[in-house]
């Protein structure tokens, strides 16, 4: 508080005047920025409302430059909103429907500092290629015909953008920067969905050795629920009670197929045995259930794969009566027999992965 | 399988129900059980067939969604150790998509009677 004559609300209509002085260069820091006539006016509008609304706060010789960052807030928040409106699962903080509330205004005010964090991380073209879809709203015609590339082309670009932003948003939003090389990628290539580019990752061994990436992981997914893809099931396992997941979602997976009551006893005690050795000797793993067909034929597919010691010897583990030190054999013979298919992969030190199938008769 | 000794570890009671019937103990497993439980389980069982002077064990495990290579050495080694102590078990409600799972992982059931169903498996233990 300072003793300068402040300029109040109440005081009278003769400030009206300010406001009509300062639209022209609101409109200007307004249309430098979004090319939509009608979002243009809009803004204008708001930004001279939100002036009106802090006059009695604010010095009358700093209200154009309070007007100024008003308007380009605005504009901001607009990106960040129409972003949201056109893909709203990936932003991943709820709108805030009354956006007068002050506790909407505080979350926007964060969310924005958190997209303008993320887009500035993003590489230059995929975030010239959001601006100009997004806030100028330039659609993928016009942005083709201006680089030479189709519109396909572009909204493909569109995409693969988007879910790079998806990730830098939530390295962003959870503080967090990535402990590996590794992880920017394969956390894009999760967000975008492209199952070969995680293949060549190996992103789901990535994803049990970074506790960073797993976390983000999981987020990314949070809205499309447990089966984050069409017909996967995902169950990570670290305590003895996992197993017994494990085996259940393998039942429920199994039954979506058809399989009798026996066959699903039978995955169901596979993935028992298989899913114990991960409890037993590794830190954490995964089982991974997956609806396979080819031609007619309808099965389940199941990867349990671990971050552990690994297996020295996997041909002496797939012998019967092998067993380790606990006393105990590692079941793997008995699973085999279980299933049709049955896969040991085992490096010392990195950790294992078993790949089992059961088709339908 | 991870068993804690310490107080540490705190979890829910397992969900089995034990009934003491004569001499023998009855005990019907509710749900599917974990390695932590199922080692619970036996160990709570030994210290009964101790304190209560049993000589039977009839155990129903038709709720158990899976007999693993664990679940059935885990009741051999209860079978063998209650022997051990005066006490006989039979273990009932093995269905036969379980039974034929066993089979195929061909573990070895020891010293381990099994029956039918609760009443066959009173029976096996009066008889
Ligand atoms: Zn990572």
């Amino acid at each position: 508080m300072n003793g300068a004559p402040r300029v109040r609300n109440a005081a009278g209509t003769h400030h009206d005047e300010d406001l009509v002085n300062l639209e022209p260069m609101v409109r200007r820091v307004v249309g430098a920025r979004v090319k939509d006539p009608h979002a243009v006016d809009d803004l204008v509008q708001e930004t001279l409302a939100r002036v009106v609304a802090a006059r009695s706060r604010i010095e009358a010789d700093s209200l154009p430059q309070y007007a100024a960052v008003t308007a380009r807030n605005l504009v901001a928040s607009m990106a960040t909103r129409s972003i949201r409106a056109r893909e709203r699962s990936h932003l991943l903080v709820d709108d805030p429907e009354d956006e007068d509330a002050p506790v909407a205004d505080v979350l926007l005010r964060e969310e924005r500092h958190i997209v303008m964090t993320a887009l500035a991380k993003l590489p230059d073209a995929d975030r010239l290629l959001l601006l100009a879809h997004e806030v100028e709203g330039q659609d993928t015609a016009t942005i083709a015909s201006g680089n030479g590339s189709t519109p396909g082309a572009v909204a493909a670009r569109l995409f693969r953008a988007r879910a790079n932003l998806r990730v830098e948003y939530l390295f962003a939003a959870e503080q967090l920067e990535p402990p590996t090389d590794r992880c920017r990628p394969v956390l894009r290539a999760i967000s975008s969905a492209d199952r070969r580019r995680q293949q060549d990752l190996d992103a789901a061994g990535h994803l049990l050795r970074c506790t960073t990436c797993a976390r983000l992981r999981a987020l990314l997914g949070a809205r499309r629920g447990e089966q984050d893809e069409e017909g996967v099931v995902r169950v990570p396992v670290a305590r003895d009670a996992d197993v017994v997941l494990a085996r259940q979602k393998a039942r429920e997976v199994a039954a979506e197929v058809g399989f009798s009551a026996t066959d699903m006893t039978l995955v169901a005690t596979a993935i028992s045995e298989v899913t114990r050795n991960i409890v037993k000797f590794a830190e954490r793993g995964e089982v991974v259930l997956t609806l396979i067909r080819h031609e007619h034929r309808q099965g389940i597919h199941v990867v349990a794969r671990d971050v552990g010691p690994g297996i020295e010897d996997p041909e002496e583990a797939m012998r019967d009566g092998f067993s380790t030190c606990q006393g105990f054999g590692l079941g793997l013979p008995g699973a085999k027999r279980l299933m049709d298919h049955f896969e040991l992969t085992s490096n010392a030190g990195e950790g294992t992965t078993v790949t089992m199938e059961k088709w339908l008769p | 399988m991870k068993i804690d000794e310490g107080p540490s570890r705190a979890r829910a009671p397992v969900p089995a129900s034990i009934l003491s019937q004569g001499t023998n103990l009855i005990v019907s497993i509710h749900t599917a059980l974990d390695d932590e439980q199922l080692m619970l389980l036996q160990r709570d069982l030994l210290d009964r067939v101790g304190r209560q002077r049993a000589k039977g064990i009839l155990i129903d495990v038709a709720a158990l969604d899976v007999l693993d290579s664990f679940a059935i050495r885990t009741l051999a080694d209860l079978a063998y150790m209650a022997q051990l102590r005066g006490a006989e078990t039979v273990v009932v409600g093995i269905s036969p998509e379980v039974a034929m799972a066993m089979v195929r992982l061909a573990v070895e059931m020891p010293l381990m009677r099994t029956a039918l169903d609760l009443e066959e498996g009173l029976q096996c233990l009066t008889s």
